[in-house]
Parts: structure tokens; sequence; C-alpha cells
């Protein structure tokens, strides 16, 4: 059986004989009317009533959206994300983002005008439509002009079109068919589309590995890490001891490093406490304190670990009289020195948060022994 | 895309006023396809060979000096603080303001209806996207790590950081790549109803299949070239803004400088005049090849090239407007170092490079106002070749004399290009005309559909009044 009518179709020699023949054939036959030329034709917009092109709105909008989130992704990465001060500009400079902003905006717009058209609004590529197989495409791309009533859904008097046509004076007629509906998929098809999908993942797959961990570290992409650098702890022959790392030369004193040399807790009672009880220091002390020490001295250092089950050691209550009689210095010690099943925290704590612990633990001390003479009159009713 | 702009009779207008015709002897349709894809079809003649091996060599001597400087690093070139900045910096802005020219004729030309511009068109903007190619490559190898060019753009990253938008080379960076991917679209989608007229005509299977994908199925539907004309046409609209804007951007690169010689307002428009008169002459030099030798005497007429050389004169003038006028606002700016800078350029150690400027640019230039001149073939020649130097010793002014003595004495730098920065240069160059015999090969040299759609006759009589 054969397909139904897709066009009747008949040519034309120059672009006046189409213009021409377009208002009787309308006239005369229903049916969608459609022309083929080698180059836009002016007016036959009008002619074939054609409604006039949607691209300039879409491109309007799209370059829109493309200027304002070029502008909103400058401002929140310049100014929110990572704040990035230059030459003293503010923040929300805008008008060093306007370059971008523009550029942006005409990729968006120039994007949507060309694939826009080409893809969304001529619905290309239609490869299997039936003017392709036609024997007057190859004169219509070169110097004719092809007039065609197409069925668009009707059911077309293919004698009556010829005779429009040729009553109009095109020649050549030629009537085109539905292209064969496409059959079901075979399995073959699915097998062969299944191996290609898995090729290509297995080749994705190697192309990632090779270019994240084989590619940079190639020759020479690895010569920065090539560097007359000597790391800590390795081997260096320059010196006589082979030793890559040197110790300081004696009788000299790293800054920041000053040694500590109190042996026992009760000599270290006569430090004092360089820092002032401020808000910012305590509230520098508590960060070390919830950090290094409320982990086996409790939140509230009253000696309950949150770690109780897997540790056996007894931590101290801070709270307890012992402790709040306990001059700073001594507490100090016991931070740089340690006590007991405790070891030194010197080397997790600077000097400053030392002494900045000391001053929260004695704060929480006063917390955690309030006496009622401590609530103020006024809400003490 | 059409010719018959609103005009007066001509009988009202002196001879020398009148337009002469865009094409000589008598031109269908179909002779035009004839003309134009004949040579796709045959054989490349000897000379072509001949010329082609020429320009992959050169082509050959930059890809070995790249690789050797991206093995070896960038100290390989002549470039050093204070003269950051050299051949790199000058090949890109030389190649960027190449393409310019294909953009001008391309898109603005389109907007005035020029109709001269059809023939031209498709080469001009081959050529441009050639030129960006080339331009492309000499900021990602001075990067040093061409591998890690990506980092230039913004993508979420483990570094959690952004690059800076304030900088002017971020704006390059978008500048030059939009610039890129709009000629790439605007040069296909011409190409688009061209390739459907190559897959009607060749007979070869291969050649055939390859055309129709290209052509993605095209087949010249009246309600399908009401949104391609449309498309086209605001495509043109937009590529004018950009083309003002990209070399705008890379000048800035220059302007928001602090550097004495860059830190000037005049920069922007001045370098967006130097790149068009720049590309003018490499598309004449082009043309005047591309016509003797494919044949195509009767499309691209000694008018085409008239005109282009009168487009050079003005643009040769405007840049002598512009270096006086760089002159007098150093002067008046009363800032010895813009002072130094300036009078360095004319008697400093690269005093020769500005007189060699001035000589190529403005004087060499005057010869267009001879109409004799304007039509010969050693003159367009010659001119072409002075303005390519004179705009590339621009750069070399701009950009080296300026850096090589500025606010600190002890700083100051005589520099030296060495020769791998030769060997990239002149591999620029091979590669640019590599690409260009190439497409001549390839693709129709002439934007076949368009130049059908303005032959006499082409229009329906009464479609004079569809226009605006």
């Amino acid at each position: 059986m054969s397909n139904p009518t897709f066009s009747v179709l008949g040519l034309f020699d120059s672009a006046q004989q189409l213009m021409d023949a377009i208002p009787p054939v309308k006239a005369r036959v229903p049916g969608r009317l459609e022309a083929y030329t080698p180059y836009p034709i002016h007016g036959i917009d009008e002619a074939l009533g054609l409604r006039k092109s949607p691209v300039g709105g879409m491109v309007f909008v799209m370059g829109l959206i493309g200027a304002i989130s070029a502008l909103v992704f400058e401002l929140w990465t310049e100014g929110i994300d990572y704040p990035m001060l230059t030459a003293g500009k503010p923040i929300f400079s805008w008008q060093a983002f306007v370059p971008v902003m523009f550029e942006v905006m005409v990729l968006f717009a120039c994007f949507t005008s060309g694939l826009g058209m080409l893809f969304l609004l001529n619905r290309l590529p239609f490869f299997r439509h039936p003017m392709l197989r036609s024997r007057s495409m190859p004169l219509i791309t070169r110097d004719k002009f092809a007039l065609a009533v197409e069925a668009d859904g009707l059911e077309l008097d293919v004698a009556a079109c010829t005779a429009a046509l040729r009553a109009a004076g095109a020649h050549s007629i030629e009537v085109l068919e539905q292209p064969a509906p496409l059959g079901p998929v075979s399995p073959n098809f699915l097998m062969r589309v299944a191996a290609g999908v898995g090729i290509s993942c297995l080749l994705a797959g190697y192309l990632t590995y090779w270019g994240v961990k084989v590619f940079p570290v190639a020759i020479p992409m690895m010569h920065m890490l090539d560097q007359p650098r000597l790391d800590p702890q390795s081997a260096d022959s320059f010196f006589k001891d082979d030793f890559g790392m040197r110790m300081p030369v004696a009788g000299t004193v790293a800054r920041g490093q000053l040694p500590y040399t109190i042996k026992n807790q009760e000599d270290a009672a006569v430090l004092g406490n360089p820092l002032p009880r401020t808000a910012s220091v305590l509230k520098q002390g508590r960060q070390a304190f919830m950090t290094y020490c409320s982990v086996c001295h409790g939140a509230l250092g009253d000696g309950t670990p949150s770690l109780t089950g897997a540790y056996g050691a007894k931590p101290a209550n801070l709270m307890s009289e012992k402790f709040r009689n306990y001059p700073d210095g001594m507490i100090y010690h016991v931070i740089m020195m340690g006590k007991n099943a405790m070891p030194s925290y010197a080397a997790e704590l600077s000097e400053d948060e030392r002494w900045a612990v000391v001053n929260y633990v004695r704060a929480l001390q006063r917390a955690m022994n309030a006496k009622d003479s401590d609530i103020p009159k006024e809400t003490s009713k | 895309m059409s010719s018959d702009a609103v005009s007066l009779p001509k009988q009202l207008l002196p001879e020398i006023l009148r337009t002469p015709p865009v094409l000589t002897g008598s031109v269908s349709p179909g002779s035009l396809d004839d003309q134009v894809h004949a040579p796709i079809e045959r054989k490349p003649p000897r000379a072509w060979f001949v010329a082609f091996s020429v320009t992959s060599v050169f082509a050959l001597i930059g890809i070995i000096c790249i690789g050797y400087t991206v093995a070896v690093g960038i100290g390989v070139w002549g470039n050093n603080v204070p003269v950051a900045w050299a051949f790199d910096i000058i090949n890109f802005v030389f190649w960027i303001g190449i393409g310019h020219a294909g953009t001008l004729i391309s898109a603005i030309l389109l907007l005035f209806r020029a109709p001269w511009r059809n023939a031209i068109s498709r080469f001009a903007e081959a050529m441009t996207i050639f030129a960006v190619m080339c331009a492309g490559i000499f900021p990602v190898i001075h990067t040093g790590r061409p591998w890690l060019a990506f980092w230039l753009f913004p993508y979420p990253n483990q570094r959690g950081i952004w690059p800076n938008f304030r900088s002017p080379l971020i704006w390059d960076v978008f500048a030059v790549s939009t610039y890129f991917s709009v000629s790439l679209l605007f040069w296909y989608l011409g190409l688009v109803p061209d390739f459907a007229s190559l897959r009607d005509r060749t007979k070869s299977k291969i050649r055939k299949f390859f055309y129709a994908a290209l052509c993605i199925g095209w087949r010249g539907s009246a309600s399908h070239w009401r949104h391609y004309e449309r498309a086209y046409l605001i495509i043109a609209g937009i590529a004018t803004g950009l083309v003002l804007s990209v070399h705008s951007v890379v000048s800035f690169d220059f302007a928001v400088a602090l550097v004495p010689g860059w830190h000037m307002t005049i920069f922007p428009p001045y370098f967006v005049t130097g790149a068009i008169f720049a590309g003018f002459a490499m598309v004449v030099m082009a043309m005047v090849v591309v016509r003797t030798t494919m044949g195509l005497e009767n499309l691209i007429t000694m008018y085409h090239l008239e005109v282009m050389n009168k487009i050079i004169l003005t643009c040769s003038c405007l840049m002598g407007y512009a270096y006086m006028m760089e002159g007098w606002t150093a002067w008046y700016s009363m800032n010895k170092y813009v002072h130094h800078t300036f009078w360095a350029y004319i008697t400093g150690t690269y005093g020769w490079a500005g007189w060699l400027t001035i000589a190529c640019n403005i004087i060499i230039p005057q010869l267009f106002w001879v109409r004799r001149f304007r039509r010969s073939y050693p003159m367009m020649i010659l001119v072409a070749i002075s303005v390519t130097i004179g705009m590339w010793f621009e750069r070399f002014v701009i950009i080296v004399s300026s850096l090589h003595e500025d606010y600190m004495p002890s700083a100051w730098y005589v520099y030296k290009p060495t020769i791998i920065d030769l060997g990239i240069l002149v591999g620029s160059f091979g590669l640019f005309f590599t690409m260009v015999l190439l497409f001549a090969r390839v693709l129709p040299v002439i934007a076949t559909t368009e130049m059908k759609s303005s032959l006499p006759g082409a229009q329906p009589r009464h479609a004079g009044g569809a226009h605006e």
C-alpha cells in the first residue's frame, strides 16, 4: 500500500514567477502552501501568510537573562562568597562588572538567535523530510523556486493540486509521499546501543582518570614539584651529620619559643596572669577550653567527661575547693607540663591561649559557685 | 541580505558619485554556484601545494618553538620585569585586531546594507576566526602552564576562590572567547545554505554525507528563511556591539593600568580603529591573491578593492589623529613621567620603532588619495604590507617602549627578543595562512546564497515595499 501524499510541488524559474503563482494556487486548492527557494525572497512571508518570526523576543529575553545572571554571579563571587578587595574599591563595584556582563549578554543573545533559529524554530535536523529525497531539491538549492501544496493533516487531491500549479505556470510537477513510519526497534539495534553506551562510559572513565591522575604529573607538568628544597626530616649530604634539619644555633631563642624552666607546680604559683579578664579574652579561652579541655574535664569543668565509658582515669573537678584556691600560675603549669594521666598541652595551645583558658576556668568557677548575693537586688523579689 | 536600498536616480548624480555595479559580466545563480564551487570540486593546482608547504613549514617552526617554551619554561623568551609583556601580548593584540575587519564587513556593513560586502564577507569572516585562533595561543602560552589555563574561567573549584572580575585580564578572557564563539556561529549560519547546495551538487558519497550533516538537513523552505533572515540580522546587530567591545576590552588591559603611556582614555576608540585598519590591510592582501588565482575577477571586482582601500585611507587618517591626540594628551598631562615615555617613543632606545610606525601607518597609506594607486596591485600590496608591519610595531611601541622605562630608573631594562620569540611569531603567520589555504580548498570562499539574493532580478519587483 502506498503512503499518503505529503505534498505536490512545482518548479518556477524566477522569484517573480513564484510570487505571481502564490495567489491563484492559494485560491484554488486547500492545504498549506510552502515555498522552497535558494535564497530568501522578500515579501514572500506576507504572500504565504507566515507569521513574523519570534526570534527577536527570544533574543531579548535570553540577553536579559544573560546580563542579569552574569552581574548577579559577579556580585556574589566578588562580594559575598569570596570577598576580594581590589585597589580599595568598594565590594559591590558594579562598574567593573559591566564588561563581563556585556559579553555574557552577547553570548546568550547570539546563541539563542542562531541555535534557537536552527533547532527550535526550524526544527532541524529533519533528515527524513520528504523534500530532501525529492528530484527537485538539487535544483532548488541551485537556482529554481518551488511552490508546494502540503497536506498538513488533510487529504490532498493530487490531480487538483497538479492542475492548479500547472495553471499558475509551474513545471516539473512532483508528488511526494509521507515518509514511512519508523519500524519497531530491533533487539540487535538495542544491543548495539547498549554496547556503544558501555564503551563510551569506559572511555570517558579512562580519560577522566588520565586527565586527573596521569596528565597533571607528567613532564613538564610536574616541573613545579621538582624544586631544590629540603623537606622536613629528609637527609642532606651537604652537612657533615647528613641531617637536612638543623638545630638552633647555641645561645639563641626563636621568637615565641622562650623555654619553660619551672619544674614543680608549687614554684609556678609566682607566675602572674598577663591577660586581663575581658570579654574577648574569655571568648578566646572558651574556644580553646571547649576544643581541648572539655573532652575530659567536661563542658562545665566539673570533671564529668563526655568520654566516660572507654576512659579509665578520673579527670579533676576544676570546680572543687582545691582548684578554686589554686593561684593562676599553678593551673598554667598543669597546662604546660601535664599532671598524672594528663599530658602536656603546650604544643596545642599558644602562650596567650593558655592564659585565656586559665581566665575562662576562673569564670566557670565563679559561675558554678554563685551565691544568693550575686543576684542583682532589683530581680531578687 | 539585499542591496536594493533606496537610492537616487542614477542620472541625477555626477559620474564620480555613481555607485558602480558590484559585479561585472552576466552572473546567474547557477553560474555563480559553478564558479564558486568549482575549485572545491577539483584537485588543487600545483601553486596551492607549494604555498601550503611553505606556510605549514612556518607553522611547524612555531609549534616547535611553543613546545620548547612549554617544556623549558617561558624564561626562553626575552621578556623580563619590567618588560613583562612583549612579543606574546604584541602578537595577541595584533591578531585580535586582524580579526576585526571580518566582523566589520560581515556585521556592520550588513546593517548599512553595503552591496559590496557580499562578495568578500565569507572570506573576511574566515580570516576573523583564524586570526582569533592565532591570537588565543599567545595569552595561553604566556601563562607558562597552558594546561592550567582553564583556571581563568569561573568554575567551582577545590581552592574555593573565583577569578577577579575587576581585572581587565578576566574581561579579556570573556571578550575574546565570546568573540570567537559568536564569529564561529555567525560564519556557520552563513554557511548552512551553502552547505545545502554543496550537498546537492557533489557526486562523492563521502562529501555528500559530511555536507548533509553540516547543513543539518537545510531545505530552503520559506518558513525557515523567515526565521533565518531575522536571526542573521539580529546576530549582525549584536556582533556590531561585540566587535567594538572586544578591542575596547583589549585596550583596557593597558588603559586601566597606571603605566605612563598606557593610562589614557583615548585607548578604546584608538585600538578599535587600529584593529579595523590592520584587518582591512590583511583582507585586501588576501583578496588580491584570491581574485587572481581562483578566477573570481568578475565577482570580486576592482571596485571592491578600491572601496576597501578607501577604508584603509580613512583609518590611516584616524590613526594619525589618534597619534597626535595621544601626544597632545601626554603634553597636557604636565606629568614628567608621561612626558618622558612619549619622548622615548621617538627618541629612546626604540625610537626607530616609533618612526617606523608613523611611516607605515600614516605616511605610506596617503598614496591612496590617488585613484590610480587605489586601483593598482603593486600599490595595494605595498600599502597592505606596510600597514601590517606598522600596526605590529605600533603595539611594540605601546607595550615595550612604555614598559622599558617607567617610574623607577633603577629598574629600566632594554628588551631584546630571542630567536624563540621570533619563531613563535613566524609560526603564527604560518598557522594563519595554512588555515586560510585549507579554507579556500574545502569551503566556498564566496557566500553564494547571499550573492544570489542580491543579483539583479533576484527579488520580485514589488518587494521593494517590504523594506523599511
